[in-house]
């Protein structure tokens, strides 16, 4: 049992380390963004300093491709959001602030 | 009905208002005496004139209005809220009866659409899969999801998987669940839901979100619980930059396999009833130390035995780690997806048919099995060509080891290269090719193609 959990956590190690350096040949995309960029985001809502439109790049395509926000009703986003941050594992104020962008960007 | 009442209702507050409006002057106008002057006349026609032309756009919006929204509430049905594309003029409408109409009819309509929302989503798909040893055969199926959020703190979220099969269709109950938003941290569910440790189940397996035509060997063959019927908590929180989730859960748990020597001593995660009063108890918690970058440890500790029986008091217990990388690559143009997971599983130590009297025994096993795949996935999002930015490659390594009593199935691994088209971001063509040579058997080599589409 001990040998198993101990080989647990060097694979967990093991892949902490790559998921680190896999940094350095992507650089991430959100950052990238111009400030004219992120001013013309209709969002006003923001969580730790990221704007809802820095946190859905973050967060919805992490799974699957994005659907554009102009493909569903303010009140169909309202139940996705909260279907997806049971699968995501989102904070409320993301999904609140995701809600938002989605919504202002059509 | 409704709305007919709320522009009659509309109206006639404007006749009240012309009424109120016009009667103060011919008062206060000196002139009059008893007659209507050219100039009160000629106020008077404008005014009717204006108002009949008002008439005339409610009557026209009121003929167009209820198609439109007719059609969009059979999608959803929230209050005051349109879907902006397809229902213009319905918006226009409700802005015109809040700026016309008395506020208490606006909210009376508020309350009559309610205040659930309901959404039907999911996918369909269809496939043809040409295997060596296998008859070569089309396949199709229909996934629909249902979710209703009773409250912005409820939400019910199942689906079915619908198929044709044999002379028959066959439908699945995939998942039931019910769940509440505890706090901005904390959510909690109940029914039937996938098993957070199994991150293929839980996130990939939609087929217009699996990049492959089919899924790995591994997440539903003995070494990773893939449905689980109990309950669970889950939820996430940023630490600095970084971010970590958690997903723990207790639910009915696997069953051993004693009976039968090819599978003695498998856990069979098949079955949604439990055996014993013991339940499964599993998790999963992940980090994210860059944005769309994560890795997690998940597992799952269970008594799998029948209850009284010699094997009830044996524990299993299943582990895994797993990496999901979502990065843009200037580099390389594109974005480059990293998926993997391996498990692996052990059961104490049992003698299987102790008296030989199912034929194979005795057996003595500490029981143990691995499996796993690792893809990798890369679409060229950032070429300015059209047609080439829609392709995206995909190669998949996967292996399951071989059944624990080494009676059953060998140990196999597959290889597979696919290549899709995407037609929109949840329209998908795909073809693939897997290798695959099971340890001392003939090949069972595959060609897929497969269309999905995610609504
Ligand atoms: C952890 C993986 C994951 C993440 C992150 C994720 N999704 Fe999903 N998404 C899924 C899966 C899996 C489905 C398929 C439905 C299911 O399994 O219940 C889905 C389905 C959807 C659908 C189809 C409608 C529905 O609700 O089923 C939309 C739209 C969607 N996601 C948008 C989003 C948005 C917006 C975000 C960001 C907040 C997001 N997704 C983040 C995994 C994810």
């Amino acid at each position: 049992m001990i040998r198993m959990l101990n080989r647990g956590l060097l694979a967990a190690l093991l892949l902490l380390f790559i998921s680190t350096s896999v940094n350095l040949f992507a650089g991430p995309k959100a950052k990238q963004k111009t400030a004219a960029d992120s001013g013309s985001a209709a969002s006003s809502d923001t969580y730790m300093g990221l704007t809802g439109e820095e946190l859905w790049s973050n967060n919805c395509l992490r799974c699957h491709n994005i659907r554009p926000g102009t493909m569903y009703g303010n009140a169909q986003w309202d139940v996705i959001v909260h279907h997806m941050r049971l699968r995501a594992n989102i904070t409320g104020q993301e999904q609140r602030a995701i809600v938002e962008f989605l919504k202002s960007s059509k | 009905m409704r709305k007919i009442r709320r522009y009659s209702l509309a109206a006639i507050i404007q006749i009240i208002v012309l009424i109120m409006a016009s009667s103060p002057t011919r008062a206060e106008d000196p002139t009059t005496d008893g007659y209507v002057t050219r100039k009160e006349y000629d106020e008077l026609k404008a005014q009717l004139l204006a108002m009949k032309k008002e008439l005339d756009t409610l009557k026209k919006e009121r003929e167009a209005g209820p198609k439109q929204e007719h059609t969009e509430r059979q999608v959803v049905v929230g209050p005051h809220e349109v879907a902006p594309s397809q229902g213009e003029a319905v918006a226009d409408t409700h802005k015109q009866v809040a700026t016309e109409a008395p506020p208490p009819v606006v909210e009376a309509e508020g309350s009559l659409l309610g205040t659930t929302k309901f959404l039907l989503a999911g996918w369909a798909e269809a496939m043809y899969e040409q295997r060596n040893g296998s008859a070569s055969t089309f396949s199709a199926s229909l996934n629909p999801i249902f979710l209703w959020e009773l409250t912005p703190k409820i939400l019910f979220d199942g689906r079915l998987e619908i198929e044709p099969s044999g002379s028959g269709t066959n439908v699945n109950l995939v998942n039931a669940q019910i769940s509440y938003l505890f706090n901005d941290y904390i959510a909690f569910g109940v029914g039937e839901f996938f098993s957070p440790s199994n991150v293929f189940v839980e996130r990939f397996e939609p087929q217009w979100i699996n990049k492959l035509p089919d899924r790995p060997i591994g997440v539903y063959q003995g070494v990773l619980p893939n449905i689980s019927v109990g309950a669970q908590v889950r939820g996430g929180f940023p630490i600095g930059p970084t971010r970590v989730d958690y997903a723990f859960y207790v639910s009915n748990g696997p069953t051993l396999s004693t009976f039968n020597a090819r599978t003695a001593g498998e856990l069979d995660f098949s079955s949604y009833t439990d055996n014993n009063d013991d339940k499964a108890i599993g998790g999963r918690v992940g980090f994210l130390p860059i944005p769309g970058v994560e890795v997690g440890y998940g597992f799952e500790t269970s008594r799998p035995g029948f209850q009284g029986t010699a094997f009830a008091d044996l524990r299993a217990l299943v582990q895994s780690v797993d990496l999901e990388v979502t990065r843009n690559s200037d580099l390389l143009k594109g974005r480059v997806n990293l998926f993997a997971q391996y498990a692996w599983s052990r059961v104490d130590h049992a003698v299987y048919d102790p008296d030989g009297s199912l034929g194979f025994g005795p057996l003595p096993l500490t029981a143990k099995r691995d499996g796993g795949y690792a893809a990798i996935a890369y679409r060229p999002t950032q070429l300015d060509i059209d047609l080439l930015r829609n392709f995206e490659m995909v190669f998949r390594w996967d292996h399951l080891s071989a059944e624990p009593s080494g009676l059953g199935d060998p140990s196999e691994t597959r290889w597979t290269i696919g290549l899709d088209y995407w037609l929109s971001p949840s329209t998908v063509i795909k073809a693939a090719y897997e290798w695959d040579k099971p340890n001392g058997e003939r090949n069972r080599n595959a060609l897929f193609f497969q269309t999905a589409m995610g609504f």
